[in-house]
């Protein structure tokens, strides 16, 4: 695919965009406070509701998917180019399932704090990105993007068998549960952010480290290897860091499927396929396709909210479908 | 002809002389039900309770139910029923109930929720005369547990118990504060939700003559709201405020709400005017005792 763009063209304009999406999520709510007086408060006016939910509410959930959505963002681009499929995505290839129903399974067992959460969503999806691994290096599997997929979907389904087996078994995990089937970005706990930046900061170093070894990847196993890098490695440290950024994004804020799918989509149109020009533009359109979700999400159902993991499926279906839909998949 | 005709006169004076003997010992009654009308006969001996209103209807007319469901977010009977339901079989949750296991127990009255589907309820009807209140979670709750009453024989006691509760709220609602605005919210993990106003609690609630707070009310067609956004969450507020999850412990759901600054800012917060109540009667159940539970709580809050 040609690059339509370059690269530093491309990030002012998603870091514009950005920008633009943090100040309406600054200013868009399903409460009372319209756009004027929220403009006023954040501009320092007196109205205390309106400072209130400008600063307090709004200002947090914003922080929460900038994190949430640059991790997942990075994940996804990780993820495609590791296993080569323009499809792979953590919510399709059961990696967020994963990391939610390790959480889940916490739950049951008497776990509450949130600090454990987040190891254990880590060590989960990295349970689900093993899995992910063994399976390309399935004969027939590997090669085709929408095997991965379904294979995905089969380990998915398996652990929405195993959450209702826990469900069944204790009913009090219930309520605590249906947070993590679909993920919300209000009413985390104040906390949530600091226990999260470390983790996200550790997956973007990983990521950093990992950038060339996959670039070489993507010329084939040889190259790589004359280059200097070692494949297994590469791949396990891609993988490694894919958990780490889900597991932080899955405890964080739940399980939100297709950021990672959409972002790299994004991307790759934008400035082609090559994982060292598409990393950096998806750790910006991450948070602004999150951010315009949940703006979405907050904007539908007034008073209410939806979660805004249905808001991002909404809009993920169609970009799989075209995907699928292209012959000419994209090799990576 | 006058032979034929005495004998029919005599038939009609032995069988209206039969019915007043049965009524009298109300063993034969025929039931106003969701499905048509039932006639039941004698009194039941195998009872089994689908859901908590019927349980706590036949618990507090003296009848032990040999089975019942296990409550809404729990995995046993509702914690207010626990003691006095003593050793009783679960038959499923209130989502699925079992109907294997309801047939093992060889049931001879079935008493279920209305939230019963029609498909379970005629497999039910083939084990044993099933009884399905008139209306849904919005009906008048004395009507839901009239209806149990008259199906376990127990009519006249059923309208007793009706009569004390109204008896004690009306008393309550001399010694409560006038014109107090009272609201009933679930904190879930995704957010909170506020309770119809038009459930049981909500009637209990009118009665005593608290008002019932506005989004509250206008939950006419659903038992409670969707997720409130945080950032509406002032329309929860009232004078007292009373949070409950379905899991007994209140305490937790409070916990998680104070660490919001929305919860914090509260009027009713402010004041100390939130009161944790157990999600199983407050949120999910009806009938006598959990009547009096709701009354226990709301005078020890409010009068204490």
């Amino acid at each position: 695919m040609p690059a339509r763009l370059s690269v530093p063209k491309a990030l002012s304009y998603a870091a514009l965009c950005l920008l633009f999406l943090c100040v309406a999520s600054l200013l868009l709510g399903a409460g009372d406070i319209g756009v004027l007086p929220s403009l006023q408060a954040l501009l320092g006016g007196n109205d205390e509701d309106a400072r209130f939910i400008v600063f307090e509410l709004r200002w947090v959930r914003t922080e929460l998917a900038l994190l949430v959505g640059l991790a997942l963002g990075a994940a996804g681009v990780l993820l495609q180019a590791v296993t080569r499929n323009p499809l792979a995505e953590p919510g399709l290839l059961g990696v967020s399932a994963g990391a939610s129903f390790a959480v889940v399974l916490a739950i049951n067992l008497g776990a509450s704090a949130a600090s454990l959460h987040m190891g254990v969503a880590v060590l989960g999806s990295l349970v689900g990105c093993v899995l992910v691994l063994l399976v390309t290096r399935l004969r027939g599997v590997g090669d085709d993007p929408v095997r991965l997929v379904l294979a995905g979907a089969a380990f998915s389904g398996m652990l929405g068998a195993l959450s209702s087996l826990l469900l069944l078994w204790d009913q009090r995990t219930a309520d605590e549960m249906r947070f993590w089937v679909i993920g919300a970005l209000a009413g985390r706990p104040l906390d949530t952010l600091d226990w999260s930046l470390p983790g996200l900061f550790a997956g973007l170093t990983m990521a950093l480290l990992v950038v060339r070894p996959l670039a070489a990847l993507a010329l084939g196993e040889r190259v790589a290897s004359g280059l200097g890098h070692h494949p297994q490695l590469a791949r396990l440290g891609t993988l490694l860091t894919v958990a780490i950024l889900v597991g932080t994004a899955t405890a964080a804020a739940g399980p939100i499927a297709f950021i990672g799918l959409i972002v790299p989509y994004i991307a790759r149109r934008l400035v082609g396929s090559d994982i060292r020009r598409t990393l950096g533009l998806s750790m910006l359109l991450g948070p602004c396709v999150l951010l315009l979700a949940d703006v979405i999400s907050r904007l539908l159902v007034r008073p209410y909210e939806l979660p805004v993991g249905v808001v991002t499926a909404f809009v993920g279906a169609p970009i799989l479908i075209a995907v699928v839909r292209n012959h000419r998949l994209p090799t990576l | 002809m006058s032979f034929t005709s005495s004998v029919q006169r005599g038939a009609l004076v032995l069988a209206a002389t039969l019915s007043l003997a049965l009524a009298a010992h109300a063993s034969e009654r025929t039931l106003d039900t969701a499905y048509g009308s039932l006639k039941l006969d004698g009194v039941p001996q195998r009872v089994v309770a689908l859901g908590d209103s019927a349980l706590d209807a036949a618990l507090s007319l003296g009848i032990q139910p040999i089975g019942t469901l296990a409550s809404r977010g729990g995995d046993d009977v509702p914690g207010y029923l626990k003691a006095k339901a003593g050793k009783i079989a679960l038959v499923g949750s209130v989502r699925e109930p079992n109907l294997e296991a309801i047939l093992r127990l060889q049931p001879d009255l079935v008493l279920a929720s209305n939230e019963l589907s029609r498909e379970l309820y005629a497999k039910l009807s083939l084990m044993a005369p099933t009884v399905i209140p008139k209306g849904n979670s919005f009906q008048d709750w004395r009507a839901t547990y009239t209806t149990y009453a008259q199906a376990l024989g127990k009519a006249e006691q059923g309208q007793q118990r009706i009569a004390e509760i109204d008896a004690r709220s009306a008393q309550l609602r001399q010694r409560l504060p006038q014109n107090l605005q009272v609201s009933v919210v679930r904190w879930n993990p995704q957010g909170p939700v506020i309770m119809s106003s038009h459930l049981f609690v909500g009637q209990l609630l009118e009665d005593l003559g608290l008002h019932a707070n506005e989004l509250a009310a206008a939950q006419s067609q659903k038992p409670h709201s969707d997720v409130l956004s945080l950032e509406n969450l002032s329309r929860v507020n009232a004078d007292w405020i009373f949070l409950a999850t379905l899991n007994p412990d209140g305490r937790k759901a409070l916990d998680d709400a104070r660490k919001q600054p929305a919860f914090t800012r509260l009027k009713a917060v402010a004041d100390d005017h939130v009161v944790t109540v157990d999600g199983q009667i407050w949120s999910s159940s009806a009938g006598y005792l959990a009547a009096q539970q709701v009354l226990d709580d709301v005078e020890k809050a409010l009068l204490d």
